[in-house]
């Protein structure tokens, strides 16, 4: 190939005087992107930039969003050297348009507190240090670590760095690689797993007329939101429009979106499922052949009066139900958070998984997944049972070194596990963090980050049911900060030092990321050589990878469902709800979703207590008065706000706030509702059960105005947004 | 048993005395008043340095809130200037005498409310460093300021009324600043020498000064009305419910003449207490200010309740609630006293027995007063707390900042007037004498044959005094 | 303006929008906000915020009500063309409402400006022109919708500490103290899309300029275009919804369509259209 001087040259021609979209040329054999990775040595900012950089024009680069797991495909518009806007990427899977918190993760790249150079403690303060010392460090303490004697605790990881992390494990002889989500599917894909033989399926939203969920928030925090935003907006709710039925405590951001939104008692959504399997069975003339007959004893049991006195939901609500599922064909039943976050959790999944497979929906709406041919690169998804197992182990004084990257378990888990204390028993603790946060506070050694838009990387999405693709991420400036460095950069530096055969050769993670895209089949290459190759993946900013079908059986397990507990001295659920503007609580320090308005209840900047306005007639209090909400773990006190989005035996905090750490944005602001969580479990799959909690809520007597957006709650009268029928609209617009 | 309004046997000479007394140096407790209102002006001016150099954010107003006391208290002051225009201008022309004793403090109070109320649109603003392109200048950029625009209204009519009320003022106190050279020394002396432009009172000066002053008491009356009703313009050119009515011209310039009115009496009272003007600032003339509050009071609370009532039983829905929200919101309690004030206890004027004594009139004046300052602020911030836009509906409470400068802005006016009094006779002593020669001449018991008896005569007869009815 | 052009045009003039006056507009930008594809999901809101510098003020200033949102996502708990909420949940979820500057062809904001910081441009935009405004906020007072904002503070220092400031876009300025402002259309965008067609010799097309709000929008609820382009996907929403610009109350051949104008009876002519939320009956 030519040298890189010709080739801007020649882009220069092609693009006039550059202007926008230089980076979206697409097909042409010739780099027309010159990355800053290859001019580096010549790029200054500002005074002599690059030849495509003119002063005034923005030209947008390719890369990917890390802020949740769902891993975006975006566009950042870049100007004089920096990145100011991040936009969706059109071509990417999930792309074209990006969330809120996408939108805000640029201000986890510019944050004021972001940590810009590695820290060591010494005397009991962390204090900054050169990376020559960090590394010394690491030699001393890490590197040395005996077989199984070192442990990675990391949220999810994908593309190649998970490739690198596994093989530096496998050097040190350790099997332990923790993966941790606070919130995650985990039960959920444990029963597709048990049931279909495919923990995540593809949900086809463009086929179903009806989804029935059970506090899958599909919209907001549910495995891929953007990308079930889409199809649920062009394809589901377009044309013969389907409906959308949603079960939970508490309502979500779907939930405001649900044509029928059900609150039933927590934990009791199997049940729910049940008596809706019973409805259509005894009333719809629903085959049943589908199901064991150990299922359909099971439902027989259930009737609609029964369902409602252990569910609270209404028997011509079940029946209303279950005429939408029968009529509307085909359906999808889905389940979420809310209903796996039980000890019966895994019941409640698996009688939802039981209503699919009633109504024919597997092959339908639930169909095999296609999955990428690129196996080592596929994304490990999180699940809390991680952290209760890491936790027994780091008490059990199982490990000399462990490494924290992409989680907070000192802040997410429920005070009851002392996580704080058995992380501190660990002799030596490394957190790669960009921020200050309780864990990284509370590490050894704190290596800095580099933040996803200063870095090369590649990311493969964990929701990829179809198609798939290896997205790559590129730098769209130059880092912030000269000490910080690519998660990709150290365990490649760390995997040299151990003497790891095979990664001598690579100078630094770009040299080995080219080299392994130069590795790839030449079908994923489409023919390109190596160069062209390279840069047409990062212009586009995926590479297309080559899938394997998968199939799908069925086999139903078992729905039984375990007795409704009164709750005693704790009469009410605690529903630590997930919402997407603070979401696990790493967005609290972007101060963009701190003052974006909660979806559902327009609370900005601070915690609240969601209850019932019969709760709140009962307790006296009115909004914005200080409630005191206490389980036998502990307790927090914040406003609380009243609708009737909530279900009278439940009081809902949101989860994200209530750091002690994490800098200026989020520290000393709102409660964490997860510290005063009861020792749950799903029986069945291990997982953390975060939704079984039992609290009682009582009067402070403090009161103050509520940080709410907005006066009316309703429209008084006037036509701001009015509603039509589903019928007027299927006249109209159907299809 | 018939009151007259001043005694006809008052010599001129005392009236000079009287009046120029009240001039001379003050004692100790001017000065306290003084330093008090001095006080205020400081309040309100570290307020103001404080929210110049920080931003509005200190006021409390927010989103929808955008306007709130300043605006009240601007329309309050440039309401309270209507007294001298209908002390002086309109009581005038219709020959009503016994505004001849009082007119001037009221035309000064004109002058200065109108100083004062100039400060709010000025004070408000939230660059006001720029405020000057709210005048037409040429300016460079080729820009000239908004003429659809209320505001450019309201500057264009404040300064013209502020114009014409000191000329008038000014104009109207050349005999008295002459009568001040005659018998000043020092720096007074030479300051009433130019003030007085050579007046020496003959028969031409003084033909050609009736006609001037005719000439601007018939200039001034339109003025006024039209000020007053530019200014309510602000609210009745703007689409919000509770503002967009009609009736607010009118209304307004109903409520600033009760305004004044009710400010006067409260002037009256202190100066007549202050500077032993019983003689001039009778009872009768007070009563006689009091029953033409009474009246216009009556004008106002109909204006009012027909306000009320066209929302009441129209169809707009939105003005409707605006309205209610007013009766039964969170701002009902200043509005409950706004009705009382305006509507209930001006009928202690109708009551001669009150009319009578002097401190309660005194505390009822300021309460009139204060219920005009409150319907301002419930015309203001009422219809902004709830509008066309549910979501944007919001209640607010004035801060420090906001209460700090409207509260300097009495001190300011209190300022200003103290100056005056001390400075320019607050007294007409032409007019008194004017009034006094009249009833002498013509308003006497026996009007055919006693035209020049000496008044020593007339007092065996049982003539009407100045004390008022006996029984 | 010469007072022959005056008396020439007068009627033109004083007809203004009522008689389709916007046809001598070059364009007419415009909107079309589908409110069934709307999840609420508040994207818009932080793009916007990005997109255009706007700050945050912190808990107690935008609890006081001095918070700059343009674009705000409402949620009202009623369905006033649907009725019937007494019951004991709120079944059918909320109403959400994505709210900006309308841009209204007969603007309540742009008379009552003392120095014509508001006026409405060629392009069919409401423009505030921040170095003009004095800070009088009665532009703000007389917006039906309450969609003006005002800057209470000076906020350079707080709200972009380094180096957040680095964030910024440098297409549009950071407002100081005591100046109004609101939704621009993202007139930045505008003004590079028209700049880029003139460099090329063409006119602009539909997909040329794209507002922040849209552009984010994972659902495309918002659509934004050239309502005086035939092509523009906007014109056929409008188009297809038989709304029309210069009217208080739309005459459509079929009652049933979804579109609406927010408070259109007001006669502010927005260019902003919404279609109805629709829900199961």
């Amino acid at each position: 190939m030519s040298g890189s001087d010709i080739n801007r040259r020649d882009f220069l021609k092609f693009m006039g005087l550059g202007g926008v979209g230089a980076a979206t040329l697409s097909g042409c054999d010739m780099p027309t992107t010159v990355t800053l990775e290859e001019g580096k040595e010549k790029v200054v900012a500002y005074l002599a930039p690059e030849e495509y950089a003119i002063p005034g024009i923005g030209v947008t680069f390719a890369s990917t969003c890390q802020q949740c797991p769902s891993g975006c495909g975006v566009h950042g518009r870049v100007r004089e050297g920096r990145v100011l806007k991040l936009e969706g990427n059109p071509e990417a899977l999930n792309g074209k348009g990006l969330c809120q918190m996408g939108q805000a993760s640029l201000q986890g790249h510019y944050n004021p507190d972001r940590i810009t150079q590695p820290m060591a403690r010494k005397g009991g303060a962390l204090e900054p240090v050169s990376w020559e010392e960090a590394w010394k460090l690491m030699q001393e303490k890490a590197s040395g670590a005996a077989k199984g004697r070192s442990a990675w605790f990391t949220g999810t990881v994908s593309g190649h760095q998970s490739v690198l992390l596994a093989a530096l494990n496998k050097a040190w002889g350790s099997k332990d690689h923790y993966v941790y989500e606070a919130i995650n599917n985990a039960v959920g894909e444990a029963v597709n797993e048990s049931v279909l033989g495919d923990a995540a399926p593809a949900y086809r939203f463009d086929r179903a007329k009806a989804i029935l969920s059970f506090g899958a928030d599909f919209l907001g925090t549910w495995v891929s939101p953007v990308h079930f935003s889409r199809e649920y907006a062009s394809k589901f709710r377009s044309g013969d429009r389907g409906v959308l039925i949603q079960v939970e405590p508490k309502m979500t951001l779907t939930g405001g979106n649900a044509d029928l939104w059900v609150a039933a008692r927590p934990g009791t959504e199997g049940v729910v499922a049940l008596g809706i399997a019973n409805v259509l069975l005894s009333k719809n003339q629903v085959d049943g052949k589908g199901l064991p007959q150990a299922a359909l004893d099971m439902i027989s049991q259930y009737s609609v009066d029964k369902v409602t006195e252990i569910s609270g939901v209404a028997g011509d609500t079940l029946v209303r139900i279950a005429k939408y599922l029968k009529e509307r064909s085909p359906s999808l039943v889905l389940s979420g958070e809310s209903a796996h976050g039980h000890a019966n959790g895994y019941q409640n999944a698996m009688a939802a998984m039981m209503l699919n497979v009633l109504l024919g929906n597997v092959g339908k709406t639930i169909e095999a997944s296609n999955s990428m041919v690129f196996g080592e690169l596929k994304a490990k998804t999180g699940d809390s049972k991680a952290m209760l197992d890491f936790a027994s182990a780091a008490d059990a004084g199982k490990y000399d070194v462990v490494f924290f990257m992409g989680a907070n378990p000192v802040y997410t888990a429920p005070a009851h596990l002392g996580m704080a204390e058995k992380i501190a028993k660990v002799p030596f603790k490394v957190a790669l963090s960009m921020f200050p946060d309780e864990t990284t506070m509370s590490a050894d050694l704190v290596l800095p980050l580099s933040s996803p838009y200063e870095e090369w990387a590649t990311t493969v999405s964990p929701y990829q049911p179809k198609e798939a693709a290896v997205s790559m991420s590129q730098p769209l400036m130059k880092p912030l900060s000269a000490e910080t460095k690519s998660l990709g950069d150290i365990l490649l530096s760390m995997l040299k030092y151990q003497g790891v055969k095979g990664y001598e050769g690579f100078d630094d993670y770009y040299a080995y990321l080219r080299s392994e895209l130069s590795a790839m089949p030449a079908s994923v290459k489409g023919g390109k050589g190596n160069d062209a190759f390279w840069s047409a993946a990062v212009q586009k900013g995926f590479i297309k990878a080559p899938t394997k079908s998968g199939s799908l059986k069925v086999s139903l397990g078992d729905v039984k469902q375990s007795g409704y507990q009164a709750g005693g001295d704790y009469p009410m659920h605690l529903v630590p709800s997930s919402n997407q503007a603070m979401y696990d609580g790493r967005n609290a320090n972007l101060p963009w979703l701190q003052e974006a308005p909660d979806q559902i209840t327009k609370i900005f900047w601070d915690s609240w207590v969601e209850i019932h306005p019969k709760t709140a007639s009962k307790l006296g209090v009115k909004e914005g008065d200080f409630v005191r909400v206490e389980s036998d773990q502990g307790a927090v006190e914040a406003q609380v706000y009243i609708y009737k989005g909530v279900h009278v035996d439940a009081v809902a905090v949101p989860m994200g706030r209530g750091h002690e750490e994490y800098g200026r944005y989020a520290k000393g602001n709102g409660v964490n509702p997860l510290k005063i969580l009861s020792p749950a479990v799903d029986e069945m799959s291990g997982e953390l059960a975060t939704h079984a909690t039992r609290v009682r809520i009582s009067k402070t007597g403090r009161s103050d105005e509520l940080p709410r957006l907005g006066g009316s709650e309703v429209q008084v009268g006037r036509r701001l947004v009015s509603t039509v029928s589903a019928d007027v609209f299927k006249r109209t617009e159907g299809a | 048993m018939q009151t007259k309004d001043i005694n006809e046997n008052i010599a001129w000479a005392k009236i000079n005395e009287d009046v120029l007394r009240s001039m001379e140096n003050p004692r100790k407790g001017y000065w306290i008043a003084v330093a008090a209102c001095i006080a205020m002006v400081m309040c309100a001016v570290l307020a103001e340095i404080y929210q110049y150099q920080v931003g509005m954010g200190p006021s409390n107003l927010n989103w929808p809130h955008m306007w709130d006391l300043y605006i009240a208290t601007f329309v309050f002051w440039i309401g309270m200037s209507h007294s001298g225009t209908l002390l002086s201008a309109i009581l005038h022309i219709i020959q009503a005498d016994w505004r001849k004793p009082i007119y001037r403090f009221a035309e000064a109070m004109t002058t200065f409310s109108l100083m004062t109320a100039g400060l709010f649109p000025i004070i408000h603003l939230g660059r006001v460093w720029n405020m000057y392109w709210v005048l037409p200048y040429v300016s460079d950029r080729g820009i000239w300021p908004n003429f659809r625009s209320p505001l450019i209204w309201d500057a264009f009519a404040i300064t013209t009324y502020l114009t014409s009320s000191a000329l008038f003022l000014f104009i109207g106190m050349i005999p008295d600043l002459a009568i001040c050279r005659d018998n000043a020394r020092g720096w007074r002396q030479k300051l009433y020498t130019v003030l007085s432009l050579g007046w020496q009172g003959d028969d031409r000066q003084w033909r050609n000064f009736r006609k001037i002053y005719l000439l601007m008491a018939c200039f001034l009356i339109p003025l006024a009305v039209s000020v007053h009703s530019i200014v309510s313009a602000d609210f009745a050119m703007s689409i919000m419910p509770g503002w967009h009515i009609t009736s607010f011209p009118p209304y307004f310039v109903a409520g600033a003449l009760y305004s004044g009115c009710a400010a006067i009496i409260t002037l009256f009272i202190i100066l007549r207490y202050f500077f032993r003007f019983d003689e001039y600032m009778t009872i009768p003339i007070l009563e006689k200010t009091c029953k033409l509050t009474f009246a216009i009071a009556m004008v106002w609370s109909y204006l009012t309740l027909i306000e009320f009532a066209s929302v009441w039983y129209g169809h707009d829905m939105v003005a409707k609630e605006s309205l209610l929200s007013r009766f039964y919101g969170p701002y009902a309690p200043f509005f409950w006293l706004m009705l009382f004030c305006g509507i209930v206890a001006p009928f202690a004027l109708a009551i001669e027995k009150f009319r009578r004594h002097l401190p309660t009139m005194f505390v009822v004046s300021l309460v009139l007063n204060l219920g005009m300052w409150l319907e301002r602020w419930m015309i203001v911030t009422p219809t902004l707390a709830t509008s066309y836009y549910p979501f944007a509906f919001d209640t607010m409470w004035p801060s420090m900042v906001q209460w700090a400068i409207v509260f300097g802005s009495f001190g300011w006016f209190g300022l200003l007037f103290l100056i005056f009094v001390k400075v320019f006779p607050s007294v007409s002593m032409y007019e008194v004498k004017e009034m006094v020669f009249h009833r002498r001449h013509y308003h006497s018991a026996d009007l055919a044959t006693k035209f020049h008896r000496r008044a020593s005569d007339r007092e065996e007869a049982g003539e009407p005094s100045t004390e008022g009815a006996k029984s | 303006m010469s007072l022959k052009n005056i008396l020439e045009n007068w009627s033109h003039y004083r007809r203004g929008h009522e008689d389709g006056g916007h046809h001598d507009y070059e364009h007419m930008w415009g909107m079309a906000i589908d409110l069934n594809k709307c999840t609420g999901c508040n994207a818009c809101s932080v793009a916007c915020y990005a997109e255009n510098n706007l700050p945050t003020v912190g808990k107690d200033r935008m609890r006081k009500g001095q918070g700059l949102h343009w674009l705000r996502m409402e949620r009202y708990w009623d369905e006033p063309e649907m009725g019937g909420d007494e019951k004991e949940y709120q079944e059918r979820g909320g109403s959400f409402l994505p709210m900006m500057c309308q841009h209204c062809n007969a603007a309540t904001c742009e008379p009552v400006c003392p120095v014509a910081a508001t006026y409405h441009t060629p392009d069919g935009l409401n423009a505030q022109v921040y170095n003009r405004c004095i800070g009088s906020r009665y532009c703000s007072n007389n917006c039906p919708y309450r969609l003006r904002y005002f800057n209470f503070y000076s906020y350079y220092e707080e709200s972009w500490p380094e180096p957040l400031n680095m964030q910024l876009n440098p297409d549009l300025s950071v407002r100081d103290k005591g100046v109004m402002e609101k939704c621009t259309f993202c007139i930045q965008r505008i003004r590079t899309g028209k700049d880029t067609a003139q460099r090329e010799g063409r006119e602009v097309k539909d997909g040329d300029v794209v507002t922040a709000c849209a552009q984010t929008c994972p659902t495309e609820a918002i659509v934004f275009g050239d309502l005086l382009d035939k092509d523009a996907q906007v014109t056929k929403l409008w188009k297809a919804q038989e709304v029309e610009l210069g009217k208080t109350k739309q005459e459509k051949s079929n009652g049933e369509l979804r579109g609406y104008r927010v408070l259109e009876g007001l006669n502010t002519d927005p260019c902003v259209m919404y279609m109805d939320r629709v829900r199961e009956a």
